[in-house]
């Protein structure tokens, strides 16, 4: 009781010293610039008077409010209110941070006073009423009902009271969370950039007096990009072999590319598993495409490829020099070897179409056996 | 496309000043370009101020991107046609803006006559296909073959399948051939090898097809 007593002095005596000190760095204390403001003193008396009256209702209600700690923290807060009041603006802003982190404050800046006002007030009348209605709680019979209304108000009162602290810790850690998250991404994210565009982007600026090279480069990194964008999380981990005509076709049009800096392009429709003949198709495929990049001085060179239930189609174009066909000597194994008889080879059928001047088509026709179901 | 008309009016959104400069040396003095943005916002207000033939529009921007721009001008003034342009030609990207009203797709890497070529063809009304959009067209309406258990049977033939010709321009355009080579190649005129790919247009954006659906809800762009 003594120590209570004591704390309580000390409390006021603090609240007393920073209401009458001057504050290092200002020329008024809180005080005098509380009392030089009519406004200021009009708010203060309505406070006061406003929080007697309700302890005066509360006791002759029946509630045993006047004591030591009513008192005590009637005094409190009317001084808070007075400092609360009168700081300089350099000073609430500090305030603000303080009052900001305490529990029941919550989002004291968001809430508005008029919110925090009106919950503060509402949970401790609930609270009163819940310890008083607790306090008297006998033995007679019937009891019991004053135990379920008492705590309920009780609770009812901290849940108000606490409310805005709790949502706030939880939306927090959600915050925290969430940032937590985007920070990896981001690191994750810097890591991918310094190894991809900022290496190409080294390799460029040395290799900036050959254009082929700065091509090609540059259509790596391109190549690089969209896939990781397409796909972060398996980005750099699939280096298995292709396992189908599709992924097989993006691997031909990649390294074609990477060799002979021209853009190659590839479209397909419809995929469909490997199987010697499709392997022996894409070779072809492969060799017309090394051929256009190697001599029909074209820019790019498109690949398409269509897969239908009877037959896969295979176009290599070029819109490059041409060439006459009938003119290319017999010796030559490019064309006749590694495309017309390896086509002939799996059942297929190769056809070059060229002329100078005019670019080159080579379209490879594979028939499937169509397996009945 | 030589042909005494006037000049086609076009307005230019890219929120990269790199790129519109590349695009306005390329368009040169083949257009008459009447107006730029870098924003989502003004671009709204200032196509639906001026009005032009055509808009060439990035598909990638903040704020919603191209196809925030298209939707909110198709919605008050129809006539504008768009044409889109990005860095990739990846489908997704091709299949959500066309199907959002673009009339055709190109790639920042096309050359300048081909763009100015497109340009013209998009003013004229007609629709402008890339090959990998010929090719994801090709198959997305593949017709019942293939996974035959999975499709169920079109719900409007007449938007839902492609007619034998059409599938012939798409796969020409998907091999690489320009429109006047396709005419050559099928011995029909290019107006007709227009009509065609417009009415494919017309399909892709108004189809309910099953594969199309599925296949953009995949990657969620419904």
């Amino acid at each position: 009781m003594l120590a209570a007593l004591f704390f309580a002095l000390g409390v006021i005596v603090y609240m007393t010293y920073w209401i009458l000190v001057i504050r290092q760095g200002e020329d008024k204390s809180i005080l005098s610039r509380t009392g030089s403001d009519k406004r200021e003193k009009e708010i203060l008396s309505v406070g006061t008077i406003a929080v007697f009256s309700l302890l005066l209702a509360l006791q002759i209600l029946g509630f045993n409010v006047f004591g030591f700690v009513t008192l005590f923290l009637t005094f409190g807060a009317l001084g808070a209110l007075v400092v609360w009041r009168g700081v300089s603006t350099s000073e609430r802003a500090h305030l603000h941070e303080l009052t900001d982190s305490v529990a029941t404050m919550g989002s004291a800046t968001g809430e508005g006073w008029v919110g925090i006002t009106l919950r503060t007030v509402l949970s401790v009348v609930f609270i009163l009423i819940g310890v008083s209605g607790l306090s008297r709680v006998s033995r007679r019979p019937g009891a019991a009902s004053g135990v379920v209304i008492g705590s309920t108000a009780l609770v009812l009162g901290l849940i108000i009271l606490f409310a805005p602290w709790w949502i706030g810790t939880l939306r927090g850690l959600s915050k925290e969370r969430n940032a937590r998250v985007r920070a990896q991404e981001r690191a994750d994210m810097a890591a991918h950039v310094h190894d991809s565009v900022l290496q190409t982007l080294s390799l460029i600026q040395r290799a900036a007096d050959n254009p082929v090279e700065v091509a090609r480069l540059v259509r790596m990194q391109e190549r690089d990009l969209r896939l990781w964008l397409v796909d972060p999380e398996s980005f750099g981990l699939t280096s298995d072999p292709p396992d189908s005509l599709a992924e097989s076709a993006f691997e031909i049009e990649h390294e074609i590319e990477d060799t002979y800096a021209v853009a190659v392009d590839v479209v397909i429709v419809g995929d469909c598993d490997l199987s010697a003949p499709v392997l022996a198709l894409l070779g072809a495929g492969r060799e017309a495409t090394v051929n256009a990049a190697k001599w029909s001085e074209a820019p790019s060179v498109k690949i398409y490829i269509e897969v239908e239930p009877e037959r896969i189609t295979m176009f290599v174009r070029d819109l490059g020099k041409g060439f006459n066909p009938s003119e290319v000597p017999a010796d030559r194994q490019g064309i006749s070897g590694s495309i017309v008889e390896r086509m002939a080879r799996c059942g297929g059928q190769a056809t070059i179409r060229s002329s100078p001047g005019s670019g080159t088509e080579v379209e490879l026709v594979l028939p499937l056996k169509t397996t009945a179901p | 496309m030589k042909q005494e008309s006037p000049l086609p009016r076009v307005f230019l959104v890219d929120d990269h000043a790199l790129i519109r400069s590349g695009i306005r040396a390329e368009l040169g003095s083949q257009v008459e370009l009447v107006g730029e943005a870098d924003e989502v916002e003004a671009a709204i207000e200032m196509i639906l101020e001026r009005l032009p033939d055509v808009v060439l529009l990035d598909v990638h921007m903040p704020d919603g991107g191209g196809q925030a721009v298209l939707e909110a001008v198709i919605a008050q003034e129809s006539s504008v046609k768009f044409l889109a342009l990005s860095v990739s030609d990846a489908a997704e990207d091709v299949i959500a803006i066309i199907r959002a009203g673009a009339r055709g797709y190109v790639t920042k890497n096309i050359e300048g006559p081909e763009l100015i070529e497109a340009v013209h063809r998009i003013a004229a009304g007609d629709a402008v296909f890339s090959s990998r959009l010929a090719g994801f067209v090709l198959d997305a309406f593949a017709s019942q073959n293939g996974d035959a258990g999975a499709t169920p049977p079109p719900f409007d033939p007449e938007l839902d399948q492609l007619t034998m010709r059409e599938r012939e321009v798409l796969r020409l355009i998907a091999r690489g051939y320009a429109y006047k080579e396709i005419a050559a190649e099928l011995n029909i005129a290019i107006k007709t090898v227009e009509s065609h790919v417009s009415a494919v247009l017309r399909k892709l954006q108004l189809s309910n097809r099953h594969q199309l659906t599925k296949w953009a809800t995949e990657r969620r762009l419904l």
